[in-house]
């Protein structure tokens, strides 16, 4: 453990940056989108610096301030949150950059902006917490002051979505601030640091068992877990694009990161397997992701779509924790960061259709890749992506989770996996047909014409950046530094 | 200068201030609101070094005339008396933001008498909190709700009256209930005395000592406003002005809890009866006010009527840690009779603010004043988030205090009722940052109002960022109060 000063820079620059939104809204915004890129890069640079060390098994440390006479406001960067941290700030530099294109003449731009960046800041606060009140703290934050993204565009749908967002993630909080509560009481403030897990058996049965599920339960709304993902199909199309990306990529990976942080920090694999409750899981976790797979293929909506499509994905990293076997837990642990470029580009996408084409509907996408090859093109990767197809990222996720289930011998969930997989072809492989092989609807016809590229290239550009990030981390996945050396790192720390 | 001779002059200044007060201000309310500020300020720096003083050497006692107890009149500063130092903080913003609203709401003629009833209502909370006998503690809860009947009225509408008639009549009840009380403690022990009572109370009789400690803690928890005793509390608060109504909803309401460990002290210490009958109440009462202030406050349209019913649940909080009886409870519970008066003061001001410039009060018709006043919706935005208890702000500490209370007390269930209380109060809070900031105006002028004067702005400012301070330093109440909560509960054993 090294004592560092720059865990805390990973939530305060965003915030600075937040700060600079607001005089430079109407004057200069030119220069407010270079200090925001500039901010994001910064922030990578934050997040990468943490690599090297954690993987060679340094672990950096922060003291805050101390807010009750018995815990500090800690931060702490290990491998997992190493990995998380990594993830969001790219997919996050992405989602900026691209809506300084999609953005372009909305309205209420200094709320957006300075939103946008307060929530990488929370974010990397999740990644990088240290105990549990300081997960809380960030995790709450990151909750409840996204509201103004989801609710941005001030429609009567986009406020409905936006309650119903707010009293999901309130009652998932409650529930996390109570299992911290019941946590503090029986454990004492300790960091997420210690090896094993914060609880022993001693402290009685019933008790860590009801405290397990008050964890579960409250991440698992953020999670999206079935059923308590009922906010998520709706949150996804009333937020614009950029911000469906990261919500889909970072935030709702956020929930099954708590439910890491809780298995592998809080319980530790002895005790829960001695407790017995990881099978209830992933019954859980298999049932999400067949089901919500099911229900997206007869959304129409396309961001509606993918907003299930998440769920269902999301059900994966939930599985592989569940199985509680170190390969199935890396290969839960990479499929958050993989998913979150797939997905991130898949919403990119459909950022464009709305933006260029005011398309809204897989049935207007007929003949799409006439008049928006690249769009297309981009689609239809990330597609093979989420399916799993080699060499992509997304079967990457999937060989290790396989791997897993054999390897804690539980083949039967290799049916889930795959027909995740197959509904993944299922719901979104006709989107890619259509847009290839149909006549082009009228929408696409009406497509106004634009001089050079199909689109502003601060919306190609992190389309196309996210494609790549997604075909490297599966062509390159094995090399060091890669999530997938983070995850495995990660996993083995967990297993020792 | 000893301590105390500043315990003494801790309740003298603001008095002798209050008295000059149409002396020096005259007809000029400009002048009276700057006399009223320096009082404030020298009470103020008063009252910090009464606090450093206790956090360094522990209670201390001021005997007037030099006359010891059981004989004289004796103040007694402990660490429960330190929420002098909010009183103040709370009192001095007041009086700078009445500065603008006062001359805007009030009729002339009363600007002299309405800083003047301020400062009484100071005075009388100061005197409350720092008397070390019960005769004088009924002496100043009668100064401070007489100058707040009168501070409700003082607009002089005829909804004021009204209010201030409900708010006298049951507050003159629970001052007939105190006042028989302290006659019983006073025939069962001889003496006035606190520290004395509950030395000699142990071998009084057990039936009056109980119908003394019911009546002194009904009368109370009438001046608290908890929960069934709360019907006065949301019309006075809401149609008071609103630094009134920042005094009366973050000041006035806790010196009945204050009252309260008042009572607790002398009780415990005799042991002369098994409180934990009471406790329970306390627990329900506390757990009920919380679901129905918050309850009814969904149906408010007035945003000053929400955030007076507001009040009720957080008063519910209080009593119920304070009911719990362990050690984390209590400390929660008096943390939050801390930072919950920040709160509600930053909510009232803005509030207050909001309605000096767009003259509405009703949501819907207040629907985009987060564009034209951003800071001031900014304020009321940071207190929102503190009073549903967000980490890390000041509303934080008091759910996670008491809710580790109620599981320290073997009721988890508490805990639990108090969690997702504070969802409903989120309920309509986001129906307020809704209408401010996401929705369509009404009134299209109000997007040309002005942001409010910075004689309101700064108050309101210096509170909100408070409330997230006090959040992250939360420490510092919290080891300062804990040797006083220990000392109260070891007395029991607890």
């Amino acid at each position: 453990m090294v004592r560092s000063v720059v865990p805390p820079l990973a939530f305060l620059l965003p915030m600075i940056g937040a700060a600079g939104v607001i005089p430079l809204t109407a004057k200069a915004p030119r220069l407010r989108k270079i200090a925001l890129a500039m901010i994001c890069l910064l922030e990578i640079a934050v997040a990468v610096s943490f690599i090297p060390g954690v993987l060679s098994g340094t672990e950096y440390e922060t003291h805050l301030v101390q807010l009750t006479p018995k815990i500090w406001m800690y931060l702490h960067v290990d491998a997992m949150g190493a990995l998380f941290g990594l993830t969001a700030s790219v997919l996050w530099l992405l989602a900026l950059v691209y809506s300084f294109g999609y953005m372009e003449g909305e309205h209420r731009l200094t709320r957006y902006y300075v939103f946008f960046m307060l929530a990488l800041s929370w974010t990397m606060g999740v990644a990088y917490a240290g105990n549990l009140l300081t997960f809380l703290i960030f995790y709450e934050m990151f909750s409840i002051l996204t509201y103004p993204l989801i609710v941005h565009e001030e429609t009567p749908e986009a406020m409905a979505a936006g309650t119903k967002y707010i009293i999901y993630i309130l009652i998932g909080g409650s529930l996390v601030l109570l299992a911290i509560v019941f946590t503090f009481f029986l454990a004492g403030e300790q960091t997420l640091a210690a090896q094993g897990g914060l609880l022993a058996i001693s402290m009685g049965k019933g008790k860590l068992t009801a405290v397990f599920w008050c964890f579960v339960v409250g991440f698992g709304v953020k999670a999206a877990l079935v059923p308590l993902h009922g906010w998520v199909p709706d949150a996804h199309p009333a937020a614009p694009a950029p911000f469906s990306a990261v919500l889909s990529g970072v935030m709702v990976a956020a929930g099954s990161f708590g439910i890491m942080r809780v298995v592998f920090n809080v319980f530790g694999v002895a005790l829960l397997r001695e407790l017995d409750v990881m099978r209830w899981l992933t019954y859980i976790a298999a049932f999400t992701v067949v089901f919500a797979a099911l229900l997206a293929v007869s959304q129409d909506n396309l961001k509606r779509r993918l907003a299930y499509s998440t769920i269902s994905q999301m059900g994966y990293v939930a599985l592989g924790v569940g199985l509680l076997g170190q390969e199935a837990v890396t290969g839960a642990l990479v499929h958050i960061a993989n998913h979150a470029f797939m997905k991130g580009a898949l919403f990119l996408c459909a950022g464009l259709l709305i933006k260029r084409a005011g398309i809204h509907r897989v049935s207007e996408i007929d003949g799409l890749a006439q008049k928006m090859p690249i769009t297309a093109a981009a689609f239809l990767v990330a597609t093979l992506a989420m399916i799993g197809t080699p060499p992509l990222s997304g079967f990457v996720s999937k060989w290790f989770l396989g791997l897993g289930m054999l390897d804690v011998g539980q083949p039967a969930y290799l049916a889930v996996l795959l027909g995740g997989a197959l509904l993944a072809a299922v719901y979104l492989m006709p989107i890619v047909y259509a847009a290839y092989f149909r006549p082009p609807s009228a929408a696409v016809l009406a497509i106004p014409e634009r001089k050079g590229a199909e689109a502003p290239a601060s919306m190609l550009g992190p389309l196309v950046a996210a494609v790549l990030i997604t075909v490297l981390l599966g062509i390159a996945s094995s090399l060091p530094g890669m999530p997938l050396s983070l995850a495995r790192l990660a996993a083995a720390i967990a297993f020792k | 200068m000893t301590a105390s001779a500043l315990l003494v002059g801790l309740i003298i200044v603001p008095l002798a201030g209050a008295v000059l007060t149409p002396v020096v201000g005259g007809r000029d309310g400009a002048r009276a609101c700057g006399w009223a500020t320096l009082v404030m300020v020298v009470t103020s720096g008063i009252a910090a070094a009464l606090v450093v003083h206790v956090a360094q050497v522990g209670p201390f006692s001021a005997y007037l005339g030099g006359w010891e107890p059981p004989y004289g009149i004796e103040l007694r500063f402990d660490e429960f008396s330190a929420s002098v130092a909010i009183i103040c903080l709370l009192g001095l913003l007041a009086v700078v933001f009445s500065l603008r609203y006062a001359a805007h709401e009030l009729p002339p003629v009363r600007i002299g008498t309405y800083y003047t009833l301020l400062l009484l209502n100071l005075t009388g909370m100061l005197g409350f909190v720092v008397t070390g006998d019960v005769f004088n503690l009924f002496v100043f809860m009668e100064i401070l709700s007489l100058s707040g009947y009168a501070l409700v009225a003082i607009s002089g509408e005829r909804t004021a009256e009204m209010a201030a008639f409900k708010y006298l009549v049951m507050g003159a009840v629970s001052s007939l209930l105190v006042l028989f009380a302290i006659g019983l403690l006073y025939a069962l022990t001889g003496s006035l005395n606190m520290a004395d009572i509950s030395a000699r109370l142990s071998g009084a009789a057990e039936a009056p000592a109980m119908l003394a400690l019911a009546l002194l803690t009904t009368g109370l928890m009438v001046k608290a406003a908890l929960f069934p005793l709360h019907v006065w509390l949301p019309d006075a608060h809401a149609i008071a002005p609103s630094p009134v109504s920042a005094l009366l909803s973050g000041l006035v309401v806790k010196t009945g809890l204050l009252g309260l460990i008042r009572v607790y002290q002398i009780y415990y210490g005799a042991k002369v009866l098994d409180l934990s009958a009471l406790n329970t109440v306390l627990v329900w009462l506390g757990a009920i006010s919380i679901v129905m202030g918050a309850f009814f406050a969904i149906f408010q349209e007035d945003i000053k009527m929400m955030l007076a019913y507001s009040t009720i649940s957080n008063i519910g909080y209080i009593v119920m840690g304070l009911g719990l009886a362990s050690q984390y409870g209590m400390i929660g519970a008096t943390v939050h009779i801390f930072n919950h008066a920040l709160i509600k003061a930053t909510l009232f001001l803005g509030a207050g603010a909001i309605i000096y410039r767009t003259g509405y009060r009703n949501l819907t018709d207040l629907r985009g004043v987060g564009r034209s006043m951003p800071f001031t919706t900014a304020a009321i935005s940071v207190g929102a988030i503190s009073i549903v208890g967000m980490p890390p702000t000041a509303g934080f500490l008091c759910k996670w205090y008491i809710a580790l209370g109620a599981v320290q007390a073997g009721h988890p269930v508490f805990g639990v009722a108090l969690v997702f209380g504070a969802l409903f109060i989120f309920v309509y809070y986001i129906r307020m940052v809704n209408s401010f900031y996401f929705q369509q105006p009404v009134h299209p002028e109000i997007l040309e109002v002005k942001e409010a004067p910075l004689s309101m702005l700064v108050p309101i400012l210096i509170l909100a960022a408070l409330c997230l301070v006090m959040g992250l330093l939360g420490r510092i109440p919290l080891s300062f109060i804990e040797p006083a909560v220990t000392r109260l509960l070891g007395t029991v054993g607890g």
